[in-house]
């Protein structure tokens, strides 16, 4: 609208105007006053010459209804934000009556850290449209975000920005609850994942599995099955058609063996960890097998329980082997203990035998000397004489014999003879006098080397039987030949024994006979008189007190017998304390 | 060499009795001498002599150890129960001994251990060390 442009008149005519224009003021005043008081709704428009308010009387009522009604605030803001307009629910969004707005600057509800993005977004507008989300502050104080749609209106010349201000509170919540919604989509959609892993991990598993010659399964992390593979259904016969009923693999488990396989796979089932467990199971034919089974727990890359895997394996024949193996021990230990008992009854005999055998020849010899007496010399038959003299020599080797006998029963009896340390030179001087005679006959010559191990550890009568028996072989086997040399040494031997050895230069021995050597009454040597119980003894002795007995040897050479000699358990010989 | 009233030999083997007998016999020891199979029939001749000498003693028997119906240990343990036990001297005449068996005999009353064949030299040392006169 525009002043009139009519040519000059007169000056009743300028008054005129001049009170139309008055007028024109005076209703325009009002208008801002009636419409910043909120009685009636006004449209203010700048014009070319300062703003101009036009009343919404005149606008489409529709439309007015329209944006008076709806939810959104709406608002037409000026170039310096002045509101020209406003509807009410900007004014209820804003906490500010109506009154209060329109013709203020909008500029008040933007907090200061928003000014700047306000800027822009005016800016925006008023190059033609924008739309932006802010804070704004209403006039309580309260702190809101709204979105923001700016567009810019011409009215005829008059430009404006339209505003519609949505309060996005209600949005924000949404979003919240969106976000939970996508987030529970997301856990699903891992869970999903996670369960497409494991059927994908079962059905490598299984392809993996299903080629195996063993019989395998598998189950998910709570123990349900999930897979058995074919070598199963071919040994058990089971109809492959049967999936996972209850108990329907159970049941070829043998029933004396389920209970305890229950009870692993209870515990695995309990503690995550694997492990192996021996059961019969029953095949196609009805016939048990004993089957070593394995369940391992199956891991993804971050250490979680994806399923069970187990296994079979037919162990029956190694099964029944080792059986054999126990019950052939077995037999053996048998055997062990009826030997033991007979070295035992043997031992009795020996005793028995030498004590049984006295009385008899005891008797003997007292009647045989009742003859002697009975048949004077000078009475008797010149063939009586010699046929006593050699009764009495049958009685003397009997005598002897049981004499050897009852040795060898005294040794057995003095099994638990105590060892402990003796020193070997008296032991050795004390032998060599009792074969002085023998050594002197023979011509022989001993020497004596035991600085190394002057003591060993083993009972001094023993010892003194061992070195005695030794040594009077070693005179008593020399060659005649040449000169007897015969040497006595002791020496450290490994694993803490001690070694006493006797060496000769004598006959020798064929070593293919050393079993006999040492064997009871065994004489290999027949123009040498002996008992042959000598090494039988020293052997016995040796072997009683934890040690062993040693012969090398050769024809027509000499003689070499080690005796080996068990260190005192824990450590050496206790020193004897002067005093 | 001093006489003794009586002497009795238990012993199952009658060779051994019939040689020990002899020698007694040869070295007139014996007042009495007497031969027992067993311990039943040596203490059934005990009892026979001191009822026939109330008071006689003292008795040596020479006692086997092993004999059948009664043996060398059930005849000392009889023997303990007659009255007249004092008076009896026992002195064990065996072969070889197990130890088992003489710890056994040690704990009864017995006079000493000989060692078979009984010979003039060990009945002498007998009598000397267990009837002075």
């Amino acid at each position: 609208m525009s002043p009139d442009s009519s040519l000059p008149g007169t000056a009743g005519a300028l008054a005129r105007e001049n009170e139309a224009l008055r007028q024109q003021l005076q209703e325009a005043e009002d208008l801002i006053a009636a419409i910043r008081t909120g009685t009636i709704d006004a449209l203010a428009v700048q014009g070319a010459d300062g703003p101009r308010i036009f009343t919404l009387e005149g606008a489409d009522q529709t439309y007015r209804t329209l944006i008076e009604q709806m939810n959104e605030g709406a608002l037409l803001l000026g170039q310096d934000a002045t509101i020209l307009y406003c509807n009410a629910c900007l004014a209820g969004l804003l906490a500010a009556p109506l009154h209060t707005l329109m013709g203020f600057s909008f500029n008040r509800f933007v907090p200061a850290e928003a000014e700047a993005y306000w800027a822009e977004l005016m800016a925006a507008g008023w190059a033609g449209k924008s739309r932006g989300e802010m804070i704004l502050r209403d006039e309580d104080g309260r702190l809101r975000p709204f979105a923001l749609a700016l567009n810019v209106l011409s009215f005829g010349d008059a430009r404006m920005v339209a505003v519609i201000a949505t309060d996005v509170s209600a949005h924000r919540e949404i979003s919240a609850i969106r976000a939970q919604v996508a987030e529970q989509n997301a856990q699903l959609e891992r869970q999903q994942e996670a369960l497409r892993a494991q059927a994908q991990a079962v059905a490598e598993t299984s392809r993996i599995l299903e080629g195996l010659p063993h019989i395998a399964w598998t189950a998910s992390p709570e123990g349900k099955p999930s897979y058995l593979n074919l070598s199963w259904y071919n040994y058990t016969g089971q109809s492959t058609t049967v999936h996972f009923e209850k108990n329907s693999t159970l049941s070829y488990l043998h029933p004396d063996d389920l209970p305890e396989v229950m009870r692993r796979w209870r515990e695995c089932l309990g503690s995550g960890r694997d492990a192996e467990v021996e059961s019969r199971i029953r095949d196609a034919q009805g016939n048990y097998r004993w089957m070593l089974g394995r369940i391992r727990p199956s891991h993804n890359e971050v250490g979680e329980l994806v399923q069970w895997i187990g296994t079979y394996t037919d162990i029956h024949e190694h099964k029944l082997a080792l059986d054999r193996i126990d019950q052939a021990q077995r037999e053996l230990r048998e055997n062990n203990q009826q030997l033991t008992r007979v070295n035992i009854d043997l031992d009795n005999f020996i005793y028995t035998a030498s004590h049984d055998l006295r009385a008899p020849i005891t008797n003997i010899e007292g009647l045989l000397d009742t003859l002697r007496q009975e048949l004077p010399e000078d009475h008797r038959p010149a063939e009586v004489t010699s046929v006593l003299e050699m009764m009495q020599d049958s009685v003397d080797r009997f005598k002897r014999t049981i004499g050897y006998l009852t040795d060898i029963s005294k040794l057995q009896k003095e099994n638990t003879l105590p060892n402990g340390p003796v020193n070997l030179q008296p032991v050795i001087e004390d032998v060599c006098q009792d074969l002085q005679p023998l050594i002197r006959a023979v011509g022989g010559r001993l020497s004596v080397a035991i600085e190394a191990c002057p003591t060993v550890y083993f009972a001094e009568k023993n010892l003194r039987s061992v070195v005695y028996n030794l040594l009077s072989n070693a005179f008593k086997y020399h060659a005649p030949d040449r000169p007897c040399q015969v040497s006595i040494r002791c020496r450290p031997a490994a694993s803490g024994y001690t070694a006493l050895e006797v060496q000769d230069n004598g006959l020798g021995l064929n070593m293919s006979g050393e079993q006999k050597l040492f064997g009871m009454f065994q004489r290999l040597h027949d123009h040498v008189e002996g008992s042959g119980i000598g090494l039988y003894m020293v052997k016995k002795m040796v072997e009683n007190a934890g040690g062993r007995i040693e012969v090398n040897s050769q024809l027509h050479q000499g003689s070499t017998f080690t005796v080996f000699l068990p260190a005192p358990a824990g450590g050496a010989a206790p020193a004897v304390l002067p005093g | 060499m001093p006489k003794l009233p009586c002497v009795l030999l238990a012993d199952d083997d009658s060779i051994t009795n019939y040689l020990n007998q002899r020698l007694l016999t040869r070295l007139g020891v014996a007042g009495e001498l007497s031969v027992a199979l067993n311990g039943e029939q040596a203490l059934a001749m005990l009892r026979d002599y001191f009822g026939r000498h109330p008071t006689g003693g003292p008795v040596l028997v020479l006692l086997d150890v092993k004999m059948p119906v009664m043996g060398g240990l059930r005849f000392l343990d009889a023997l303990e129960q007659l009255p007249q036990a004092e008076a009896v001297v026992t002195v064990i005449l065996t072969t070889s001994l197990h130890p088992q068996d003489t710890a056994q005999l040690r704990e009864h009353r017995i006079a000493g251990f000989l060692s078979k064949p009984l010979t003039a030299e060990k009945m002498q040392d007998l009598l000397s060390t267990h009837f002075p006169q």
